[in-house]
């Protein structure tokens, strides 16, 4: 077995329009142990669940292909597998989760038979075995009467209820590596708190990999090991958690963190942004893809696009000046 | 389907507002249906006029000669076989339906039930049953005369036609017609027009592209002019089984085959909507297969509209079925339809004949309208999102 659970290499996930061709994911490398919390965070459109997608081989064609790229999963080249050995390590050894539970169960059939299909699917199990794996995995996500809830349908549950059964359908097959897409954006504030410390508890109880896309920072924070920046199609900031939220390198990754809400710093009059908007993914900028939007950008900037490199601070970085600029000691939004 | 235990746990569930009470999905269904007042009425009245038209030519006289009228029924032994089948289901689904507190399910299955049971004893020869005169077979009155055109009166309830024939028989054999055009139909619709639609749907590009071209084709073929056309073609056709040249099979398919077009477009547009849908695209990444996402994700969600659509195409086909034999293309006689004797029943009606022409398009108007309300009433009554309020 190789020493990372999922390795991916030079992804390039492209769509064609009648625009011309969209470089969702534009050559985007990552490496992610066993057991290890990894947040995606970005800006909508930046290629953050694109990747998830491939990973899942779920794009499409002939609107998406994966152009070159090989994204190794415990050993064995997702790419390269047929259609039906892809659709045993979906569910099987990868789970999602997705963003809005509202949907993400079919209405027409109880929890407990979207439950059951699932575990028949993957594992050897006889119909009554299923049914117990399942009430357990309800038990487990802290549905209360676990067992009585299973003749229930999708709409009779809650927002948060039904995330906690995508969750639960997620896990039932003690997946290695679990894909939740912004799980908890459809959520309220206290369901999303409630949500990521079950997700927490379960994976570290089980030992699962989870890879977390999201926008919101204030849910990797608590939660994830490692965090990757995404931005246009490209990994600009690589690092543990502490790295990336209290010495960020790279000026977007800066420019994020400065666009939170926070309720331990002075009230300021006005919640910085990001100044523009991402890129056109059919044609990049020239250059440093940020660089139009970066507040620190020289003709370096404007000439070479940089690539991720380990910056001295520890993490990995993709900016022309991240040795020169100390982001640190900067307030966001003095320089605009 | 659940059995829920009592425990203090459906205390606290029924403190949560949720429904503690053993209702199945069964109970549901047979809930909304009874709310939709129509739709019960046309699921009784259809079960009657199925059972009768089924049954007719076990009480129908060979030929009307003084003995017709209380006889003891001939059944071969598979028609033995399934009216016993037919006796014992009915009786077990009344205990069934009385048990769970639907008196007019059981009182209807109960009718059935000892209708079919009398059938079969009198087959045994213990019984005489009353007999309804041939369909085909002119009526003599005591000195010979044929007993043409007479108005409804006792024992002849819908009279006679213009060639002296029983009304009411020729009435109860045409819904056989009908019947089968409506099974047939309906059959081969929901099965061609669901496979055409889903794999459209669902496949885009090549697939879609020419199933669907050919869907407009399907849908671009004037419907009465083929009909007439092949429907006099078909009993020249020597490979052809015979039941396939006469009477309504043989009609009944080829219109089956031609008017599934309308309910592929709705399906595939059913699923083009429902393939996006998130569900569809958890279903995929739990590492569901095609096949799987077709039938068991997509299509039951796609249900209300292919039940309404057949139901439509059914009663349509019913209609068309009508027209043909009203043209003279359809069924040949002497075999009754109810288009053919609205036909004939037309020509005689400007005389002041009228009943001929009334009994047999009441039929068949009341039979579509039933068809059509019941599409409507199994469509709310499926949709297991819809809240069983009292409106």
């Amino acid at each position: 077995m190789a020493e990372h659970l999922l390795d991916v290499e030079d992804l390039r996930t492209y769509f064609s329009t009648e625009e011309g061709v969209v470089k969702a994911v534009d050559g985007v490398s990552f490496k992610v142990k066993a057991g290890e919390r990894r947040g995606v965070v970005g800006e909508s459109g930046c290629g953050k669940s694109v990747t998830a997608m491939s990973i899942m081989r779920l794009i499409e064609p002939p609107a998406g292909e994966i152009v070159t790229g090989t994204i190794q999963f415990d050993g064995r080249d997702l790419l390269k597998l047929s259609e039906a050995e892809m659709q045993d390590v979906r569910g099987g050894e990868i789970a999602m989760i997705f963003q809005d539970p509202m949907t993400a169960l079919n209405p027409v059939y109880t929890i407990g038979d979207q439950l059951i299909e699932t575990i028949l699917l993957h594992q050897d199990v006889s119909k009554s075995e299923a049914r117990n794996i399942a009430i357990t995995a309800l038990d487990d996500v802290q549905i209360p009467y676990a067992k009585n809830r299973m003749e229930d349908y999708p709409h009779q549950f809650s927002g948060g209820m039904r995330q906690r059964v995508m969750i639960a359908m997620g896990l039932s097959c003690e997946p290695k590596l679990l894909i939740a897409d912004e799980p908890t954006t459809a959520l309220d504030v206290t369901t999303q708190a409630q949500i990521m410390s079950l997700m927490l508890d379960l994976a570290e109880e089980r030992n699962t990999a989870v890879l977390l896309i999201t926008h919101d920072l204030g849910v990797v924070a608590g939660f994830c090991d490692t965090i990757q920046v995404m931005y246009a199609g490209t990994i600009v900031e690589r690092g543990t958690g502490d790295e990336i939220f209290y010495n960020p390198q790279h000026p977007y990754t800066w420019g994020l963190l400065g666009s939170m809400t926070r309720l331990d710093e002075s009230q300021q009059d006005r919640l910085n942004s990001v100044r523009g908007a991402p890129p056109s993914l059919i044609a990049p900028p020239r250059g440093c893809r940020f660089g139009p939007r970066c507040d620190f950008a020289t003709d370096i900037c404007r000439e070479a696009l940089p690539i991720l490199h380990q910056s001295q601070e520890g993490q990995k970085v993709a900016c022309h000046r991240a040795s020169e600029l100390d982001l640190k000691s900067l307030t966001v939004g003095v320089s605009s | 389907m659940t059995e829920r235990p009592e425990s203090d746990a459906l205390v606290l569930d029924a403190a949560e507002g949720i429904s503690a009470e053993p209702i199945t999905q069964w109970d549901l269904f047979v809930t909304r249906l009874r709310r939709h007042r129509l739709a019960t009425i046309a699921f009784f009245y259809m079960a009657f006029i199925a059972y009768v038209a089924l049954m007719a030519p076990l009480f129908t006289c060979e030929k009307n000669d003084v003995f017709c009228g209380r006889q003891p029924v001939s059944m071969s032994f598979v028609t033995t076989v399934i009216m016993l089948i037919i006796a014992a289901g009915s009786l077990y689904l009344t205990y069934r339906s009385f048990r769970s507190g639907l008196r007019g399910a059981g009182v209807a299955l109960g009718a059935v039930g000892l209708v079919s049971v009398l059938f079969l004893v009198s087959s045994w020869g213990l019984v005489d049953i009353p007999h309804i005169n041939h369909y085909a077979d002119q009526l003599p009155d005591d000195s010979g005369r044929i007993l043409v055109n007479i108005a409804p009166r006792g024992s002849l309830p819908l009279g006679t036609d213009d060639l002296g024939r029983d009304v009411l028989s020729r009435v109860i054999h045409g819904g056989r017609a009908s019947l089968a055009v409506g099974i047939v139909v309906g059959s081969l619709v929901a099965l061609l027009g669901t496979v055409v639609g889903s794999l459209a749907g669902y496949y885009p590009g090549v697939v879609d592209q020419s199933l669907m071209r050919f869907t407009d084709l399907m849908l671009g073929l004037p419907l009465l002019p083929v009909a007439i056309v092949v429907g006099r073609v078909l009993p020249e056709l020597r490979f052809l089984p015979d039941f396939l040249k006469q009477g309504a099979w043989g009609i009944a398919v080829l219109l089956g085959v031609l008017v599934w077009g309308s309910l592929a477009r709705i399906v595939r547009a059913e699923f083009l909507s429902l393939r996006e849908k998130e569900f569809v695209e958890a279903a995929r990444a739990a590492g569901a297969n095609d096949r799987r996402i077709i039938f068991r994700h997509i299509l039951p969600n796609a249900i209300s509209p292919i039940i309404v659509q057949t139901t439509l195409v059914v009663g349509t086909a019913i209609i068309i079925e009508a027209a043909l034999s009203f043209l003279g293309f359809g069924v040949r006689p002497p075999i009754p339809t109810w288009g053919g004797m609205a036909s004939s029943g037309a020509a005689i009606a400007v005389r002041g004949f009228w009943w001929e022409l009334v009994f047999s398009a009441g039929a068949l108007i009341s039979t579509v309208l039933a068809i059509n309300f019941m599409g409507d009433g199994l469509r709310d009554a499926l949709d297991p999102t819809q809240t069983i309020e009292r409106k």
